[in-house]
C-alpha cells in the first residue's frame, strides 16, 4: 500500500517503506530505487534528503547525527556571544554538503588546538579537517575583549561593516605583531567536492566532452494579462513554423506579432519587438551583420552595467573568488579574457590597497578584439587603470592582448610566471560561451588556461540553455530568459535607471537575442549554457569548484538592495556558486575553479585535499 | 537546559528516522544561529542556508510547476503545480495557464511553514511537499510566498494569503467545469496553518468561498503556558523561547500571545459562530509542544458550531510530513486526500 501511494505521490522521494527508528535510512538505501540518472548523485547518497537539497551518503548518515547532537552541545553551553559570531563573522560554505557544514561549525567553536601550524611560509592548510577561511571587513577588525582565546582571534571576526561599494572587503592576510611565531592566517577552506547540481541529465563523453541535457526548466511568468499572452503565442506559433519550415505561416505570423506587439506595453512590448525582428530576419534570411565596433558594443554594455546589477554582480562576486585566492600571494596576475572597459578591476585594485600588510604588485593582461580603426583600446584602458593604481599604491603592470578569438591565445605569450613567485587568476565574464560556436574551441582555451596554472579561474555565464540542437527549443527558452530580463529592467523604485542606460541596455540585449534567433554556425556565438552545463565541462576539463560562501552571498544581497526594484533580485547558492536571477528566475552566474590537484605541482595549496564525495 | 541536553537528544532520535532527525536538527541548529536576542534576524545568513528548487516547465514524476508574479508592489509570488496531462511530453508555455480539465479540480492554495520567518514557496523541502499534494489531491496547487517576518511583520502574511486567495478565485483557467467555479482549498503547516485560518475567516466576511481548510502542526499559542509547553518544551526539536521570538517578530510591536492572530479563540479572539466557516483538518503532531493550542483551536472551532475534523497523530514530531519515511505522513497524506475528494 505504502509503495502505491508513494508511486501516486507527484515529485520527489525515494524507496523507503515507513521504518522507524535509526535503520529508516539504510533501509532506503538498500532498496536498491531506479534513481533518475539526473537525481543520482555520487553512489550511496541518501535519496530522501538529496531530494530537499542535501547530501549527505548513507554512510555518513550516522556521522553526521553525532556531530549535530555535538554541535547542539557546545552550542547549548556557549554563551549568547559565543555563537553570534558562526552568524555573523564566519564564513559559511556549501550548505548542501551537510556533513562538511556541521563539521566546520564545529571547528569553528571546537578548534584542535594542532590548527595553527605556524609556519614561516604563508602556506595555506587546506584540510578539510579544519575551519574554513574566514572573510573579514578589512576595515573594521573587531577584536574586543569579549572574543575567544587569543590564538584563534584572529581568525574570528566581526562582520558588521556596511557594504562599501568602493573597496570589496575579503580575506586579509594578517599579521600582528604581538602575536607569537608568525601571526598569519592560513586559508583553511573546506574543500568539498561538490555533486553537481542534480537539475540536469549529465553524460560526459571521452575526451572530456561534456554533452548535457538540460531537463530544469525554469519559468517566471511575468505577465499574466491576455494581450500578452496573446503576443506569446504567437511569438511561439511563429518560431514553430520557422522549426517547420513553413516559411509563408511564419512571415504572416511575424507581420501579425507586429500589430500585438503595439498594442502591448512595457517589457513584453519590447521583447517581442526583439524577437519578432529576430525571427523576420531569419524568415528573409538578412543576417545581421557583426558590423558594429567593438568599441559601441563595449559602450553597450557599460550602458547595461549602469542600467542594472547583473554585471555588477558578475565583477563582484568574481573579486571576491579572487582576492581569497589572493590571500598572502605578494605578487598577482589576473588575466581578463575580455577585459573591454576595464570596470571590473578599479574595485579589486581598492580592496588589494586596502589590505592590512600591503598590496601585492598586481599585474593585469588584459585580452580584447581587434579594433577597425587600430586605436589601442586595450592600452588606453590599461593606462586609465595605470593611473588609479596610482593613486592608491599599488605597484601596476599591464598589457593588452589583441585576438579574434580566446582560442588563438598562446599561454607562452602571456608570460606567466611560476605559481612561486606570481599568483595567477583568470577571469572571464560573459566569454566562454562564444567558444562555443567553433568545435574545438573551449577545449583548446581550457588547455590553455590549465597551462597557465592559476591560482583560480573566474567564470561568469548567462544561466540560460540557449544553446540546445533544436531552434523551437532555444526560442522558448529565450523567450522566457529576456522576458525575465527585459522585467527586471522595468523596475521602478529606489532609482530607476536612467532613460539613455536603459534604451541601450534594451539594444544590447537586443542584439544577443537577434543573435540566438536569427544566426547560425559560426556566426551564433551566444550560445548560452547553463551552470550545470558549465560545471560539467569544467569537471571533465579537470578542475574542482572552488565554493563562494556566505559573505559573498551576503555582500551580494546588498548589493542589491540598492537596486531599483531591488525587491525582485534575488541572490541564490547553489553548491558553492552564486547566482542572481529576477525573482525566483536565476539569469546569471558566478562560478569558481582550481585546477584539479593532480594538476598542481610545487604551488602554493600543494596539498589541497578535497572532501570527497 | 545543559545538563538535560543528552537525554531529551536520544529521545528524539528514538522516535523519528534518522534521516529525519537530521533534517529536523539540522533546521533548529541553523535556525539558531539566525534569530538573534535583540529580535532581528539574519536575513542573509537565511537565505544563504536554504536550499531552494527552481520552479520546472518540465514534467517530473508526473508534475510541472512555475511562478507567476501575482503582485508586483509587494513582490508577490506564487509557485503554480499542475499536473502533466501526457498529452504533451514537455508543456509549452501556452499549456502553462492551460485551462484545468475535469468536472471537479481542486486548487488547493498552500501556504509554507517557517513559523512566519523561514522558508520560501520555493524551498525544497515545500516544493517536494507540494508536488506530492498534486498527486495524492489530483489538484492544482498553489504556493504562496508570502512576506516574512520580522522585516514584514502581522499583518503582511494575512495580506499577501488574501491576495492569493482572490487571484486563484479569479483565474479563468482554474475553473472546473462543472460549476464555472474555483474549487479552493487550503492547507498549511506551522505558520502557514495559521495563515489559511486568518485567510479563511477574510473569505468568509468577503463572500469567496473555501471548501475547506487543512491545517498540518499549526502555529498557534497564547499568554499561559500551557501543559504541553512545559511538558515538551526542548525535547522534540522545539522550545519554548524560539516560539516566544517567533511570536514577538511577528505580532505588532508591544502586542502579546492574547494577540487574536496568535490566539483566535483568545480573549481577543473573533467569534466564528453563524459563519459559513469552510470544513476543517486539524492535524496535531503528539510530540508537538504547542499542541494544547491546536486542541484548543480544535475546541474553538466546535463551540462556534463549525465542522472540523482533528486528527491526533501521537508519535509524530514537528515535519513528520516532509519525508515519507514514516507512518503518520501516510496516515495524513490519506486523510488529506479524503477531505480533498469528498466534496460538499
Amino acid at each position: 500500500m505504502k509503495r502505491d501511494l508513494l508511486d501516486s505521490c507527484g515529485g520527489g522521494g525515494g524507496g523507503g517503506g515507513g521504518g522507524k527508528g535509526e535503520e529508516g535510512s539504510s533501509m532506503v538505501s538498500a532498496k536498491g530505487k531506479m534513481w533518475d540518472d539526473g537525481q543520482q548523485q555520487d553512489a550511496g547518497m541518501d535519496e530522501l534528503l538529496a531530494v530537499l537539497g542535501y547530501n549527505v551518503r548513507s554512510s555518513d548518515m550516522v556521522d553526521v547525527a553525532q556531530k549535530l547532537e555535538q554541535l547542539e552541545m557546545v552550542m547549548g553551553n556557549a554563551q549568547e556571544d559565543g555563537i553570534s559570531h558562526l552568524s555573523s563573522g564566519t564564513v559559511h560554505y556549501n550548505p548542501s554538503d551537510l556533513s562538511g557544514w556541521v563539521q566546520s561549525m564545529l571547528t569553528e567553536l571546537n578548534p584542535p588546538s594542532s590548527a595553527f601550524a605556524s609556519s614561516s611560509q604563508q602556506t595555506p592548510i587546506d584540510d578539510p579537517l579544519l575551519a574554513p577561511s574566514e572573510s573579514s571587513t578589512i576595515t573594521t577588525l573587531d577584536f574586543s575583549g569579549s572574543r575567544q582565546q587569543s590564538e584563534h582571534q584572529s581568525r574570528i571576526y566581526n562582520d558588521n561593516s556596511d557594504y562599501d561599494l568602493s573597496a570589496i572587503p575579503g580575506f586579509a592576510v594578517y599579521r600582528r605583531p604581538d602575536q607569537q611565531g608568525d601571526g598569519e592566517k592560513s586559508s583553511k577552506r573546506m574543500k568539498t567536492a561538490s555533486s553537481s547540481s542534480s537539475s540536469s541529465t549529465q553524460q560526459v563523453q571521452g575526451n572530456g566532452l561534456a554533452s548535457v541535457a538540460e531537463s530544469t526548466r525554469p519559468v517566471v511568468v511575468v505577465d499574466s494579462q491576455e494581450t500578452g499572452v496573446r503576443l506569446v503565442h504567437t511569438l511561439m506559433a511563429c518560431a514553430d513554423a520557422v522549426q517547420q519550415d513553413n516559411m509563408k505561416l511564419a512571415d504572416a505570423l511575424v507581420k501579425h506579432i507586429g500589430l500585438l506587439a503595439a498594442s502591448q506595453a512595457g517589457a513584453m512590448r519590447k521583447v517581442a519587438t526583439y524577437f519578432a525582428e529576430a525571427l523576420a530576419r531569419r524568415i528573409y534570411r538578412i543576417y545581421p551583420q557583426d558590423s558594429l565596433e567593438s568599441s559601441y558594443s563595449d559602450i553597450l554594455q557599460m550602458h547595461f552595467y549602469e542600467a542594472c546589477p547583473y554585471l555588477k554582480f558578475a565583477h563582484f562576486t568574481a573579486n571576491q573568488a579572487i582576492l581569497e585566492a589572493f590571500a598572502g600571494a605578494n605578487r598577482v596576475h589576473v588575466i581578463d579574457f575580455g577585459l573591454k572597459q576595464g570596470m571590473q578591476w578599479p574595485a579589486l585594485m581598492q580592496a588589494l590597497a586596502l589590505r592590512p600588510g600591503g598590496p601585492p604588485a598586481f599585474r593585469l593582461t588584459g585580452i580584447g578584439p581587434p579594433q577597425p580603426d587600430n586605436t589601442d583600446a586595450l592600452q588606453q584602458v590599461g593606462w586609465k587603470l595605470a593611473q588609479l593604481a596610482e593613486t592608491i599604491g599599488v605597484e601596476f603592470e599591464f598589457r593588452g592582448f589583441v585576438a579574434n578569438s580566446l582560442a588563438d591565445l598562446e599561454p607562452t605569450m602571456l608570460q606567466i610566471r611560476p605559481p612561486e613567485v606570481e599568483a595567477v587568476a583568470v577571469n572571464s565574464v560573459l566569454e566562454l560561451h562564444r567558444l562555443l560556436a567553433r568545435p574545438g574551441a573551449i577545449e583548446k582555451v581550457l588547455s590553455s588556461i590549465k597551462a597557465m596554472k592559476p591560482k583560480i579561474v573566474t567564470v561568469v555565464e548567462q544561466e540560460a540553455s540557449h544553446n540546445g540542437p533544436v531552434f523551437l527549443d532555444r526560442f522558448t527558452e529565450a523567450l522566457h530568459y529576456y522576458s525575465n530580463l527585459f522585467d527586471s529592467l522595468e523596475g521602478c523604485g529606489v532609482s530607476p535607471p536612467s532613460s539613455q542606460d536603459l534604451m541601450m541596455s534594451e539594444i544590447y540585449l537586443g542584439r544577443q537575442i537577434c543573435n540566438v534567433v536569427a544566426c547560425e554556425g559560426a556566426e551564433r556565438v551566444e550560445r548560452h549554457e547553463t551552470l550545470s552545463q558549465w560545471r560539467s565541462r569544467m569537471g571533465s576539463a579537470g578542475f574542482d569548484p572552488v565554493h563562494l560562501g556566505s559573505n559573498a552571498f551576503k555582500q551580494a544581497s546588498m548589493l542589491l538592495a540598492l537596486f531599483a526594484g531591488g525587491d525582485g533580485y534575488r541572490v541564490e547558492e547553489n553548491n558553492g556558486c552564486l547566482m542572481l536571477g529576477w525573482h525566483t528566475r536565476p539569469l546569471i552566474a558566478t562560478s569558481a575553479w582550481q585546477l584539479n590537484s593532480n594538476f598542481n605541482s610545487t604551488s602554493t595549496s600543494a596539498s589541497t585535499s578535497a572532501l570527497t564525495q | 537546559m545543559a545538563g538535560s541536553n543528552e537525554v531529551n537528544l536520544s529521545e528524539s532520535k528514538r522516535v523519528v528516522p534518522l534521516n529525519t532527525w537530521i533534517l529536523i536538527s539540522n533546521f533548529k541548529l541553523a535556525y539558531n544561529l539566525l534569530r538573534r536576542p535583540d529580535g532581528t534576524f539574519n536575513r542573509h545568513l537565511a537565505e544563504f542556508l536554504d536550499r531552494k528548487v527552481p520552479a520546472n516547465a518540465n514534467p517530473v514524476e508526473g508534475v510541472f510547476s512555475f511562478d507567476v508574479i501575482i503582485d508586483r508592489s509587494t513582490s508577490l509570488l506564487s509557485r503554480i503545480y499542475r499536473p502533466a496531462t501526457g498529452e504533451e511530453a514537455l508543456p509549452s508555455i501556452m499549456e502553462l495557464e492551460k485551462p484545468v480539465t475535469g468536472d471537479i479540480v481542486p486548487v488547493i492554495l498552500f501556504f509554507h511553514g517557517g513559523s512566519f520567518a523561514h522558508s520560501s514557496a520555493n524551498s525544497a523541502i515545500y516544493d517536494t511537499l507540494c508536488r506530492r499534494l498534486v498527486g495524492i489531491c489530483k489538484a492544482v496547487v498553489v504556493s504562496v510566498n508570502y512576506r516574512r517576518a520580522p522585516e514584514n511583520p502581522y499583518p503582511c502574511a494575512y495580506d499577501d494569503g488574501w491576495a492569493a486567495l482572490k487571484w486563484v478565485n479569479s483565474r479563468p483557467w482554474l475553473k472546473s467545469e462543472e460549476d464555472s467555479k474555483v474549487h479552493i482549498y487550503m492547507v498549511g503547516d506551522s505558520s502557514g496553518g495559521n495563515i489559511v485560518h486568518n485567510v479563511a475567516v477574510k473569505a468568509v466576511e468577503s463572500g469567496i468561498e473555501v471548501l475547506g481548510n487543512i491545517l498540518l502542526n499549526p502555529m498557534f499559542g497564547g499568554q499561559e503556558r500551557t501543559e504541553s509547553e512545559k511538558r515538551l518544551d526542548g525535547k522534540y526539536f522545539v522550545t519554548i523561547q524560539d516560539r516566544d521570538w517567533y511570536w514577538r517578530a511577528f505580532l505588532p510591536e508591544g502586542e502579546d500571545r492574547d494577540h487574536a492572530a496568535c490566539n483566535p479563540f483568545g480573549p481577543n479572539g473573533k467569534s466564528l459562530v453563524g459563519m459559513k466557516f469552510p470544513k476543517s483538518l486539524v492535524v496535531v503532531a503528539g510530540l508537538d509542544l504547542v499542541q494544547d493550542w491546536q486542541l484548543a483551536y480544535v475546541e474553538g472551532l466546535k463551540k462556534a458550531g463549525q465542522e472540523v475534523k482533528h486528527l491526533y497523530l501521537d508519535k509524530a514530531t514537528i515535519g513528520f510530513y516532509l519525508l515519507p519515511n514514516n507512518d503518520h505522513f501516510y496516515t495524513v497524506m490519506d486523510e488529506i486526500s479524503n477531505f480533498v475528494s469528498s466534496n460538499c
